[in-house]
């Protein structure tokens, strides 16, 4: 179940259909310090930013064809900051030399009755995840270094375990649809990257 | 005779004066360009404007100012400061030849712009300065001047030598380097990507890896830990994720295997992950 196209939603209060141009790539943790050395270089003086974050992920069942897929957050290191809400769509097939990955994205804030909310509407968790890691920007360009941990016990998120020993590396940006200028600023990004993390446009259904 | 052999002296001396005052304005000149255009794209393209472009731009300057400094140290040159100057005339009037060989900076030659367009002392802030490095440079004393002059040196040609080496060398060392220690393993990658596109490894109700021949590149995710199956029966709660209404099957994934944990379905309102 796709979520309906731009023509079909409600226009409210002007909102743009937004697309998420991604790239992803993996880092060891023992090369995780000069990876961050090099983030800090290159992406804008900030303070450090680190976060840690639980993720459920919420499918609704149809009666046929794919679920459909809803992504809850919530920050572990601020626990009243409001939950977030994401749909990501099906990336976009198209241009196979588009260098990123495209897909329809639509971001909300929502309370912390979110989780209730979702049961109720129907749908149920299938999984969920900690991750944690640092966040760096370079004008619109979001990079994201984070360690995905499983929880052993539902629901509890102080015992996890890491999933891997590597860091997820994930650069992606926000943009109208339509503006397809990114994806060759974010390779040329990519680029200053090498060798250390190797980003690409990874088809996550190659990997089911 | 004695006379005018030292008014031809006198002459030639004053010739090759004009000669090297000439040719200091025409370089200066030039660096006084230089500078404007660099000030220019400073304040007018800092946008566009690249770390080698400024670094261009400086390396130019110091040329110039290279240039300059030769030019002066030339024994050719006489010695201006042995020159003075002596104002003649000073007039509040409006001085048309002067405002156009000055391009409008000096327009009048009066009392109040002389004392500065003709100072010979350097700026009394810098003339402070110049003072405490001076009395910092004789409080130091000689020996430890000159040790830190050579561990300067010895610094600059480390740095030149590696900066001059050939390249081959330098990258051909580096890739062995880099071959010993990867950076990134592509099994880790595609595996979190996994995790984090649609949760596998993460679900209850999945098992930890295909069976399928094809993805082979599971190894390095699950050997930090024990594996799903084992961690659900031993940690849980006892309380199971409720799929929805109907079973636990293969959700129209070719490949996957089913579940094989028992789940309780019940029914939906009843069933909440964060029991309250």
């Amino acid at each position: 179940m796709e979520a309906p196209p731009v023509s079909v939603l409600p226009i409210t209060g002007g909102t743009i259909n937004m697309m998420e141009y991604l790239l992803q790539g993996s880092v060891l943790d023992q090369a995780l310090e000069s990876l961050l050395h090099r983030l800090r270089g290159l992406c804008d003086n900030m303070e450090p930013e680190t976060f840690a974050d639980h993720e459920l992920v919420y499918l609704l069942k149809g009666q046929q064809g794919n679920p459909f897929l809803l992504r809850a957050r919530r920050s572990l290191s601020h626990p009243t900051v409001p939950w977030h809400l994401r749909y990501l769509g099906q990336p976009e097939v198209g241009d196979k030399s588009r260098h990123a990955l495209v897909r329809n994205c639509v971001d909300v804030a929502t309370s912390h009755s979110l989780p209730d909310f979702l049961n109720e509407m129907g749908f149920r968790m299938d999984h969920e995840f900690v991750a944690k890691g640092h966040i760096f920007r370079r004008g619109v360009l979001k990079v994201v270094v984070s360690k995905l941990s499983r929880i052993l016990v539902p629901g509890n998120t102080e015992n996890t375990e890491p999933l891997s020993l590597s860091y997820l590396v994930e650069l992606s940006v926000l943009a109208p649809a339509g503006q397809d200028t990114m994806s060759e600023d974010m390779r040329s990004f990519a680029e200053q990257l090498k060798p250390l993390v190797h980003l690409e446009k990874i088809d996550p259904k190659r990997h089911m | 005779s004695n006379l005018s052999f030292f008014v031809s002296v006198q002459q030639r001396e004053e010739k090759l004066l004009d000669a090297s005052v000439e040719s200091l304005i025409s370089r200066v000149a030039h660096l006084k360009n230089a500078l404007h255009s660099f000030i220019y794209k400073l304040e007018n393209e800092y946008e566009r404007l690249t770390w080698p472009s400024v670094l261009d731009n400086f390396a130019l300057l110091s040329g110039q100012l290279n240039t300059i400094n030769k030019l002066l140290r030339n024994e050719k040159t006489p010695s201006f400061r042995q020159q003075i100057i002596i104002p003649l005339l000073l007039s509040p009037d409006r001085d048309e030849e002067l405002a156009k060989l000055t391009e409008q900076r000096v327009p009048v030659f009066s009392h109040e712009i002389v004392p500065d367009h003709l100072r010979t002392k350097p700026d009394p802030e810098v003339e402070e300065q110049e003072k405490q490095l001076s009395a910092e440079a004789a409080r130091i004393g000689p020996e430890v001047a000159q040790k830190q002059i050579q561990t300067l040196n010895k610094l600059c040609s480390n740095l030149l030598e590696k900066l001059n080496n050939p390249r081959d060398d330098r990258d051909a060392d580096s890739a062995a380097i880099r071959q010993n220690k990867p950076s990134f393993n592509p099994a880790d990658t595609n595996a979190l990507v996994a995790a984090v596109g649609f949760g596998k490894g993460l679900s209850k109700c999945r098992p930890p890896g295909p069976v399928a021949p094809g993805h082979t590149g599971q190894g390095p995710m699950m050997s930090g830990g024990p594996t799903l199956q084992q961690v659900t029966i031993g940690g849980g709660s006892g309380q199971q994720q409720g799929m929805g209404p109907g079973a636990p099957q293969q959700q129209g994934q070719p490949g996957k295997m089913p579940c094989n944990i028992k789940t309780n379905i019940k029914a939906a309102s009843s069933m909440h992950p964060y029991n309250r």
